[in-house]
């Protein structure tokens, strides 16, 4: 059975000018130990995607329709489902760090909250000694002076660490990571994707990854899709997609990546152009 | 933090000079001869102008102002016209009652609407908060002393619950109360609701119902939390504004507060009573202006005294 | 082995708008029910609602000149303290034989024409001021700021009072004065939305184009910031006319050619413990009632602009 099971998903949303099909009949799984990525650029409907199996849209906005399941119970009927199901069978590792988090509040305790929802019975303190835990788990140095700070005094690439620690602490079958990196500048990138992927071999987690990003998703992806307009126009194991892309838009947006090498001017090739600039 | 209180403190008293100094120097230019309430009837002119040189009133202006400033070091605004005693000492015997009402009205009013507004942003766009905001929009559009006269012709006169005028029993502050806080409190669930809406929507908000956070924590523990800043702060400031905004509501109902003073000072001309009520108000509202300032960091740990906030 | 659909995934670019009816699960009754709708709906409740409640007042005000009343000034003292529905006295009379109904609609007129002018004023004051601060910064913004910090610590009623005691109650004196006391509000919020807009790229570009400041503040900042301004100056209104009342029924208010809502108030004011509550009461039903339309039309209309500019971003 695998982890997620999307069938024909559709996601409508009620906008003040009309109705808008942001995801128009998506079907995919990821499997235990698997990574799937959704790439795509703005506007695509992949955030949606994973908001909707989340159920994070509010009901007087978006209409879902078809069917998701995670580890086999469905999510797109009753809210009942997915309230049992949110940060102890599925997580979500949100885009932007620096928001993310109540900023009234400690990092700490509001990981030790966290930790609670799957383990209510936890004493206070074995609850903040297992939020430090995963705090070191995530290499974030010197974890209990970072308990006691607030959201407002750590950097971008920090605050994404904790959050993937409460990701963690909820021993989920299911990681959500909706464009993880895309708010961090890219020296920190790479720690962030080195850290998920160090997770997910530890845990054997599956992970659905969106991102518009196809360097990461090169690296971090077992198979991928290739979402445009609410709909995939591509999708298979990562190697095949990227060397042998099939789809017009798919080789566009490979296409779209700079290249190193001698510069090129396409207007060079155009015949009276070059006839004009030679007489200057 | 320091230098940020002491500039505060600086401010409040340069502020409270202006206030005092403006209202000096208008009261001076205003026409109508002061000295013709407190003359017998039919008064000659030495007459007026004995008790206008009684009343220092003989002077020019800065000389008055100096004279005024003077006794003031000394802890002395002047002694009142009217009553014959020190200013200072007839305001301060009024002040506790409108410090009172000022209190109930804001106690009253933080324990309405703050509920009433959560309760309106959780069903926000729904047929039932409609009619709520209709309400509240209507509760901040009735003249407060109209209000006053409604509940006093509907409980004082007709039903005979209430006291219809004064202090007399310890009921009587049902009624003033009631009258102030049915604006403050559609002001104040209004700005709640803004808030919570805001807050019920923002980012941190959805990531924590993805945590699995209960729908009620999140509603009090995040999207209260966090609305409660502004609120708070919300409310400090209007009960600050009451200690010189319940001048209708105790004229209304004979309250014998600082306000229902100050405005038979004015028809009196009593000017050292007006500087003193002036005064007196102006310091306390700024006090409580800079405590709930100085509130703030307490609640808010991303905002530190003295830099400029985002 | 991928797969790929060419031909069947439908290129929403190219269809724009709504397209309910092909499969679409969004039914009629979750379409009612959506969040966008309902903003819309209400919205346009409370515009109708306000502006029915603000006309029922401003018409007849407006009109009474017009329709045939008793004189508001001379009174039949053989008519003296009629309750309301009297014979030919639909709000009844005051002590002196005065009819209700034709004082309150004549007294209307002044207490409108204040709150307009105030408005006005307040509003051109408050916009160019805080379009000013915003927009040129450095001193001008530190004076504009200090005046309005200034401003929120006096007391107002006590100033107002004072200056109406100064001056006399006259129309240009109140409508001053009220003004005086509003133009903090709009220059506020014009200053926050001009310090936002200063940053636009187009502001950028019509400097390199080599445009005068101040035309490109009058010509192209202020007309977008326009919109929320507006509103909030609407919704001066209903306080222009409160605080007006407020010093009419505090004695400081307009008593010539005819004294206006807040004076007709405080004259029955020592009445009503005999039992004549309508001098005091009706008068407050109507200035209540058309500062609840002004505050509903207002608020709807704000509602309208912060779902435009928010579907803008």
């Amino acid at each position: 059975m695998s982890v997620l099971e999307v069938k024909d998903l559709r996601v409508e949303l009620m906008t003040g000018g009309s109705v808008v099909r942001a995801v128009d009949g998506v079907s995919f799984h990821v499997d235990e130990g698997e990574t799937v990525t959704i790439i795509g650029e703005s506007g695509s409907g992949k955030s949606t995607t994973a908001m909707a199996i989340l159920r994070l849209l509010p009901d007087d906005l978006a209409v879902i329709s078809g069917e998701a399941r995670i580890g086999g119970q469905d999510v797109t009927g009753s809210r009942a489902v997915i309230d049992t199901l949110r940060g102890r069978a599925v997580a979500l590792i949100p885009q932007d760090p620096m928001t993310a988090l109540n900023p009234i509040r400690t990092v700490g305790r509001q990981m030790a909250e966290a930790v609670r929802v799957k383990y209510p019975k936890l004493s206070k303190a074995e609850a903040k000694k297992r939020a430090l835990s995963l705090m070191e788990q995530v290499h974030i140095r010197n974890p209990a002076k970072q308990f006691d700070a607030y959201p407002h005094q750590l950097s971008g690439g920090m605050l994404q660490r904790v959050l993937i620690a409460m990701a963690v602490s909820a021993d989920a079958d299911l990681i959500v990571a909706d464009e993880p990196t895309s708010a961090l500048d890219v020296t920190v990138q790479a720690g962030i994707l080195d850290l998920l992927l160090e997770l997910q071999e530890q845990t054997g987690i599956a992970l659905l990854l969106i991102t518009h990003d196809l360097g990461v998703a090169r690296l971090m992806s077992d198979r991928i899709h290739v979402m445009k307009s609410g709909t995939f126009v591509e999708g298979g194991p990562v190697t095949d997609v990227v060397d042998h892309p099939q789809h017009p838009y798919t080789q566009k947006l490979l296409g779209a990546i700079p290249e190193l090498g001698p510069w090129h001017d396409p207007a060079l090739d155009a015949p009276t152009l070059v006839k004009e600039a030679s007489h200057g | 933090m320091l230098n940020y209180v002491l500039k505060r403190i600086g401010q409040t008293v340069f502020t409270a000079f202006l206030a005092t100094a403006t209202v000096f120097v208008l009261l001076r230019m205003a026409p109508g001869d002061p000295a013709a309430n407190y003359a017998p009837p039919n008064p000659t002119s030495a007459q007026l102008e004995a008790i206008r040189q009684q009343f220092g009133l003989d002077q020019s202006i800065p000389v008055q102002f100096l004279t005024f400033l003077q006794h003031l070091f000394q802890g002395d605004v002047g002694t009142s016209f009217f009553f014959k005693r020190p200013a200072l000492e007839v305001v301060m015997e009024r002040l506790p009652y409108t410090v009172t009402l000022a209190v109930a009205a804001i106690v009253v009013t933080a324990v309405v609407a703050i509920p009433l507004g959560v309760w309106m942003a959780r069903r926000a766009n729904t047929a039932k908060e409609l009619g709520a905001n209709i309400a509240t929009i209507a509760g901040q559009s009735m003249p407060d002393f109209w209000i006053g006269f409604v509940l006093l012709i509907v409980f004082a006169v007709n039903l005979g619950i209430f006291s219809p005028a004064g202090f007399t029993s310890a009921s009587s502050i049902v009624l003033p109360t009631v009258t102030i806080a049915i604006l403050q409190i559609a002001l104040i669930s209004r700005l709640v609701r803004r808030e919570m809406v805001v807050n019920l929507a923002a980012p941190y908000l959805t990531v924590a119902r993805s945590r699995g956070i209960s729908e009620r924590a999140l509603t009090w523990r995040y999207a209260f939390g966090n609305s409660a800043i502004p609120v708070v702060t919300a409310l400090g400031t209007r009960f600050a504004a009451m200690l010189n905004g319940v001048v209708i509501v105790e004229v209304v109902f004979k309250w014998p507060g600082v306000g229902e003073l100050v405005v038979n000072a004015l028809k009196q001309r009593d000017f050292p009573l007006i500087q003193a009520t002036v005064l007196v108000t102006v310091l306390l509202a700024l006090v409580v202006q800079l405590l709930v300032d100085l509130l703030y960091p307490l609640m808010d740990p991303r905002v530190r005294l003295g830099e400029a906030s985002a | 082995m991928t797969t790929s659909t060419p031909g069947l995934s439908p290129d929403l670019s190219q269809v724009p708008g709504s397209i309910l009816g092909r499969d679409s699960a969004v039914t009629r009754v979750l379409l009612r029910r959506s969040a966008a709708a309902r903003r819309a709906r209400y919205s346009t409740i409370k515009i109708w609602v306000g502006a029915v409640c603000a006309g029922l007042v401003v018409l007849p005000v407006a009109l009474a000149q017009v329709l045939p009343l008793p004189d508001p000034i001379v009174g039949a003292l053989s008519e003296s303290s009629l309750p309301p529905f009297s014979a030919g006295h639909l709000f009844g009379t005051d002590p002196n034989g005065r009819d209700l109904l034709s004082r309150v609609l004549h007294g209307g007129q002044t207490s409108l024409v204040i709150g307009v002018l105030a408005i006005v004023v307040s509003g051109l004051v408050g916009i160019a001021a805080g379009a000013a601060a915003g927009y040129f910064g450095g001193w001008v913004d530190a004076i504009v700021s200090r005046l309005l910090e200034a401003q929120m610590s006096l007391p107002l009623l006590l100033m107002l009072l004072l200056v109406v005691a100064l001056f006399g109650p006259s129309i240009p004196v109140i409508t001053l004065v009220i003004a005086f006391a509003q133009w903090p509000e709009p220059a506020r919020i014009t200053r926050a939305l001009v310090l936002v807009e200063r940053e636009k790229p187009y502001v950028a570009a019509a400097r390199v184009l080599g445009l005068h400041r101040v035309s490109i503040i009058a010509r192209h900042v202020i007309p977008n910031v326009l919109q929320q301004v507006l509103v909030v100056v609407l919704l001066l209104l209903a306080q222009a006319v409160l605080l007006e009342s407020a010093l009419s029924f505090l004695g400081a208010g307009v008593q010539r050619p005819y004294p206006t809502w807040g004076g007709i108030i405080s004259d029955g004011r020592e009445l009503f413990v005999t039992g004549k509550w309508w001098l005091v009461t009706i008068p407050g039903i109507v200035i209540a009632l058309l500062v609840v339309g002004v505050n509903l039309v207002g608020d709807g209309l704000r509602d309208r602009v912060r779902r435009a500019k928010g579907d803008q971003s």
